[in-house]
């Protein structure tokens, strides 16, 4: 297990070395496809393994169900993107957006931002896992600012600054985190994840109170949660669609990740009700603001992130209900969003590459320019607004049913309100562009290439089988990982 | 170590009047420089051998290789100083600002922690982190609030320092590795923003709304 998660850490460093010494772009193709396979394969053998073999814990490393859950997004969505990229970026470099002796540095970036997210997931220190973290920001800015024109330059700038502010204030936290241990008289293996969760009961509780507010700052802001969510719009909008649609499912979700592990530690010391009660705060600010932004949007891919932070605010809505139920839904809605938005990016993306804008009001018509594209819009854009049978459907509609078990009514009230306006605008602005009068002038029209068709045929498969059918293997996953946040 | 904590914070309120970012550098390096000699004296004092590798890798990084950084990305940004009219009445209300928040993390945080051996240092480096969250909110030169992320940073290590006599090295090296990494990143969009906005005044980056 230990090589295989070495490995499997290795090889994006090695397929993102290898490109960035590759200026031909037949080449990158293949480092990059059979990297991100190799990656892939070595992510799912990690999977199975914690499925047959239970946890596996070294000195700072650290898998578990809840692992297997998270790897299993990240190595789908860095598949898929890597996949995507392919003939995307090759397009940019056609249409002039990109110099083509940049392409290899975006692939080397990408690789590099796939294994910091990767690491998050995979260390079992709480400390590491921080560092971790601030790698993701500092990976991805550079793929934030990667068209180097001024709106992409503002969103890098703003984006590593509020981030790494927000992620000092999570190294806040953790620090105190750490001095509570050792008062707790548990200076050996310092920060442990493993090691924390059994000193729990004993932590002071004013020590981790505080630290449970800075990290849930700290770590809030990476994850888009309100009101720290204002750097996520411009960076998802800014960088090339394949970094947006890591970005939004797999990067966010680490985020949360990092979120939860600390939050089983709080709730250890602390009970469940205070973090549940904030958290319930937080999801459902996240909800509250994004639906304004999302109801009168005027860019394609600004829209779909603010649906990230109200998605993300869901993933937290449900963590704060904290009934197994709740926590089960989350996990599941962390996937499921993840499959459905990255898709939703990537279209986006080839909308605006055959439009030449993001503009909502300039798309019209992508049903007669490009019909596929058109089909597949439509159907993301329902399964991400919740429309049965997708899978978002099953996951919101656990919380919800959750929300209201738990004896919230207005609440949940409140939020099937929200989650219905929010239905409205997306599907309004869905179907206003994928039908109608097309413009005249649309030129650029060229056909999805075979891998872009494979990675929106794959993240589809996840939206549409998921809503009906889940696998047992995956369910006892999802259910374990549960448990897991739950503190068993 | 009263003494060095002093003097950090002097450091740290002097940076607020910096309105010349070449002097503004040169104090960093100074702040940074206290921090690794605070480093030291932890060191000396609680006999981890640990604490003496974290002093000269702050030394490294924080006086060499981040100042460095700093003053490579300078010769592009000539004559780039904040708004003239304005940067005073900025440099007024940070040092007005930082001084606020030194008075509320000693009220606050002095009657909470219980009789540790660095009673000053603790809501010294609360302060820092205020300040340089201050910077960050007040100035709008680029290269200020990439000074202010450094301060509120080195008040993080100092407050690491006395609340836990340092975290385990191997975390305070991905830290510092961090650190370096994000400066440097940072200094490379400074340059890009320079090149495409003819400024680094990020007051103007408000393109992207709603």
């Amino acid at each position: 297990m230990y090589e295989l998660l070495l490995i499997t850490m290795a090889l994006p460093v090695i397929a993102g070395g290898l490109s960035l010494f590759n200026a031909n772009p037949g080449m990158l193709r293949v480092i990059n496809l059979s990297g991100s396979a190799a990656t892939g394969i070595c992510i799912l053998g990690i999977i199975a393994k914690t499925i047959h073999g239970g946890p596996f814990t070294s000195a700072f490393l650290h898998v578990d169900d809840l692992t297997a859950v998270m790897l299993f997004v990240v190595g789908l969505l860095t598949f898929t993107a890597t996949l995507f990229s392919l003939s995307y970026m090759e397009r940019e470099v056609r249409d002039g957006h990109v110099a083509p002796h940049m392409l290899p540095r975006y692939y080397a970036l990408l690789n590099l931002f796939a294994v910091s997210m990767i690491s998050v997931l995979v260390v079992g220190n709480l400390g590491l896992m921080w560092v971790a973290v601030e790698g993701t920001t500092l990976a991805s800015a550079l793929l934030v600012a990667f068209y180097f024109n001024q709106a992409a330059l503002e969103a890098a700038w703003k984006y590593v600054m509020i981030c790494t502010v927000g992620i000092c204030l999570a190294l806040l936290g953790t620090i105190l985190l750490y001095s509570a241990q050792v008062g707790a008289g548990g200076a050996e293996r310092a920060l442990d994840w493993a090691t924390l969760k059994e000193l729990a009961p004993m932590l002071d509780p004013k020590t981790v109170k505080m630290a449970f507010i800075f990290i849930l700052i700290g770590y809030g802001t990476k994850a888009g949660l309100a009101p720290m969510h204002t750097w996520l719009p411009d960076a998802h909008s800014q960088a090339p669609s394949p970094v947006s649609g890591l970005l939004s499912g797999a990067l966010l979700s680490c985020a949360l990740y990092a979120l939860i592990r600390n939050l089983v530690i709080v709730e250890g010391t602390l009970g469940p009700a205070f973090p549940q009660t904030v958290l319930l705060c937080v999801g459902v600010l996240s909800i509250l603001i994004a639906i304004p932004f999302v109801l009168t949007q005027h860019d394609l891919k600004r829209l779909l992130a603010y649906s990230s932070v109200e998605h993300m605010g869901i993933v937290t809505l449900g963590l704060g209900i904290g009934t197994p139920l709740a926590v089960y839904a989350a996990i599941l809605h962390i996937v499921n969003h993840a499959a459905a938005k990255s898709s939703l990016f990537y279209i986006a993306g080839s909308i605006s590459q055959d439009y030449r804008t993001k503009d909502i009001k300039g798309i019209h018509g992508v049903a007669t320019v490009a019909p596929l594209l058109a089909t597949l819009f439509v159907l993301s854009v329902m399964a991400i607004t919740g429309v049965p049978p997708f899978n978002i459907f099953l996951s919101k509609f656990m919380i919800i049913n959750a929300l209201f078990d738990d004896h919230h009514w207005l609440l949940g009230s409140v939020i099937l309100l929200l989650l219905t306006g929010v239905f409205a605008g997306m599907l309004r602005y869905g179907l206003r562009m994928s039908f109608g009068q097309k413009p005249a002038d649309v030129a650029h029209r060229e056909r999805l290439s075979l891998s872009a068709r494979l990675a929106l045929g794959l993240s589809m498969v996840l939206v549409f089988i998921g809503g009906v059918y889940l696998p047992e293997a995956a369910n006892g996953v999802l259910r374990r990982a549960a448990q897991i946040i739950m503190g068993a | 170590m009263y003494l060095l904590t002093i003097l950090l914070l002097a450091a740290a309120v002097i940076q607020t009047r910096m309105t010349d970012l070449r002097r503004a550098i040169a104090i960093i390096l100074v702040q940074s420089a206290f921090l690794a000699l605070a480093c030291a004296v932890v060191g000396i004092q609680s006999g981890h051998m640990h604490m003496y590798v974290a002093a000269v890798l702050t030394v490294v990084i924080k006086v060499g290789l981040i100042p460095y950084a700093l003053y490579k990305v300078l010769p592009y940004l000539a004559e780039e100083r904040e708004v003239p009219t304005k940067e005073i009445v900025k440099a007024n209300m940070s040092t007005f600002l930082s001084l606020l928040s030194i008075i509320i993390a000693f009220t606050l945080v002095m009657p909470v922690i219980p009789s540790a051996a660095q009673h000053e240092t603790l809501p010294a480096s609360i302060s820092l982190v205020l300040i340089g969250f201050v910077l960050i909110m007040t100035r709008s030169q680029a290269v200020m609030q990439i000074i202010g992320l450094i301060t509120m940073e080195n008040g993080l290590y100092l407050l690491g320092l006395t609340i836990a006599n340092g975290l385990p090295l191997i975390i305070e090296l991905g830290i510092f590795f961090d650190v370096l990494v994000a400066v440097v990143v940072l200094v490379i969009l400074t340059y890009r923003l320079k090149l495409s906005f003819l400024t680094t005044d990020t007051s103007l980056l408000k393109k992207l709304k709603g």
